[in-house]
């Protein structure tokens, strides 16, 4: 299996205090270049070294409406994880990302939050596939003394954020099964 | 009267728009707020464009009558947004315009700058300030002439700090919050306490993009953690809370937004 691509995009390129809406609308053009210019299951991780002030109405136009678009499949597989040297300077995105029912890997001091919208449910799974690298949902299940259903949909809701892959590996029935990754793997 | 504060200023405004007074005697103000300051301002500049200009008999009291000067208001030239230079050590940030998004950086820049100058602020704090200010200000070429009727739309912002707090305002007399709130579907016909409601604890805004709204909201939350006052107005309405409590109340209308929020340096600093 071939490594991800993983690209760096650095909010501090644009200011270290930033911004207002026109300033969030001019930097996602940006994201979106880059987005669109990495492969199919390419990653974009969005950096917030250098940044001072981040507030939450540049925060919503960068990577609130980004994400949005990312959700709704107009960038194929693509991921986008957020770096902060410090977990206070991304609240603004927590807070618009909670608003926009999203939510979004964040690393900082070399461990992974979920910022946004999110069910300690959803944490639990998350982290799970996370130590694991790669598993199934079946796997996942029994680890986590779930019915096989109520994991799916956990599955489901993590796959459709793009917080994890989810890759077709053959059917059971009606049923699709999938081989599920973690994006913090390269 | 001698003070021209939050607590004050709408006497004026009643004085000027209901009373419809042409003389404003202020000879006896021995204080005057950046929130109250920036309405008289409103005030003056109403007038002027109306044609009906009011006479203003200054404060006798020197050390005010510097201090509005250097803030920008000068008598007998009342929109001069320029800061006088006399006392200008005394002023922490004199009366500055807002126009468009894009100024609003630089804007932001210069506020951050004089404030950095004169007080070792916390890393919160001073990040929490910035925000904001960020959007407070471009919440004025956002919302204030939503309407595209407005004749000069901009907004006014301003600064003073005090021994036990930061004073910062914000003002426009645009449309206002329940002209702009009515510009989306299932708002219209809202009154302006109706409009405080809405904005203050649903955190509505005039957009329908679930990214828009609840800065106020967020704004408000965070002067109440830091125990400080919070001011804003807008038509018939104010809504006003400090450390204990607060509620909506009416007021003689005036047009646009205005807002004061009062800080107390101990939580800052």
């Amino acid at each position: 299996m071939r490594a991800m691509q993983i690209e760096r995009f650095r909010i501090a390129q644009f200011g270290p205090r930033l911004g207002t809406r026109m300033e969030g609308e001019q930097a996602r053009e940006q994201l979106i270049a880059l987005l669109r210019s990495l492969p199919e299951d390419g990653q974009v991780r969005i950096s917030m070294e250098g940044i001072d002030v981040l507030s939450t109405s540049f925060a919503d136009e960068l990577i609130g409406r980004t994400l949005h678009q990312l959700m709704i499949g107009e960038f194929g597989a693509r991921t986008m994880i957020l770096e902060t040297p410090a977990l206070d300077l991304a609240d603004g995105i927590d807070v618009k990302l909670a608003q926009r029912q999203m939510a979004m890997l964040c690393l900082s001091d070399d461990s992974w939050h979920l910022i946004g919208a999110h069910t300690p449910a959803m944490t639990e799974t998350l982290g799970l596939i996370i130590d694991k690298g790669t598993t199934t949902a079946k796997e996942l299940a029994a680890e986590l003394g779930l019915q096989m259903n109520a994991c799916v949909n956990r599955v489901a809701r993590l796959a459709k954020l793009h917080l994890i892959r989810r890759e077709q590996i053959g059917m059971s029935g009606p049923q699709a099964i999938y081989s599920l990754h973690s994006i913090l793997k390269s | 009267m001698n003070q021209l504060t939050i607590e004050t200023i709408d006497q004026v405004i009643e004085w000027i728009t209901i009373d419809k007074l042409d003389r404003l005697d202020l000879t006896n103000i021995r204080f005057v707020d950046p929130y109250a300051l920036l309405i008289l301002h409103l005030i003056i500049l109403e007038r002027e464009e109306e044609g009906r200009p009011i006479e203003v008999a200054w404060p006798q009291a020197a050390s005010v009558n510097r201090w509005m000067m250097a803030m920008g208001i000068v008598a007998g030239n009342s929109h001069n947004s320029a800061p006088a230079s006399k006392n200008r050590e005394s002023t922490l940030q004199p009366i500055t315009r807002i126009e468009n998004e894009s100024g609003i950086g630089h804007v932001v820049d210069g506020f951050h700058h004089r404030l950095a100058e004169r007080y070792p602020l916390t890393e919160s704090s001073r990040r929490g300030l910035v925000a904001v200010m960020i959007e407070l200000f471009q919440n004025i070429p956002h919302h204030s002439n939503a309407t595209g009727t407005v004749a000069d739309p901009h907004g006014i912002a301003a600064m003073q700090d005090y021994e036990d707090s930061i004073f910062l305002a914000v003002a426009d007399k645009g449309i206002g919050l329940s002209t702009s709130l009515g510009l989306r579907n299932g708002y219209g016909g809202l009154s302006d306490a109706g409009a405080l409601d809405v904005v203050f604890h649903q955190g509505v805004s005039r957009f329908d993009d679930p990214g828009r709204g609840g800065e106020l909201q967020r704004i408000a939350d965070l002067i109440r953690s830091w125990d400080g006052v919070f001011a804003l107005r807008t038509g018939r309405a104010l809504y006003y809370f400090d450390s204990r409590g607060g509620d909506v109340y009416d007021v003689p209308n005036f047009p646009g937004v205005q807002l004061g929020l009062r800080l107390p340096r101990r939580v800052l600093t």
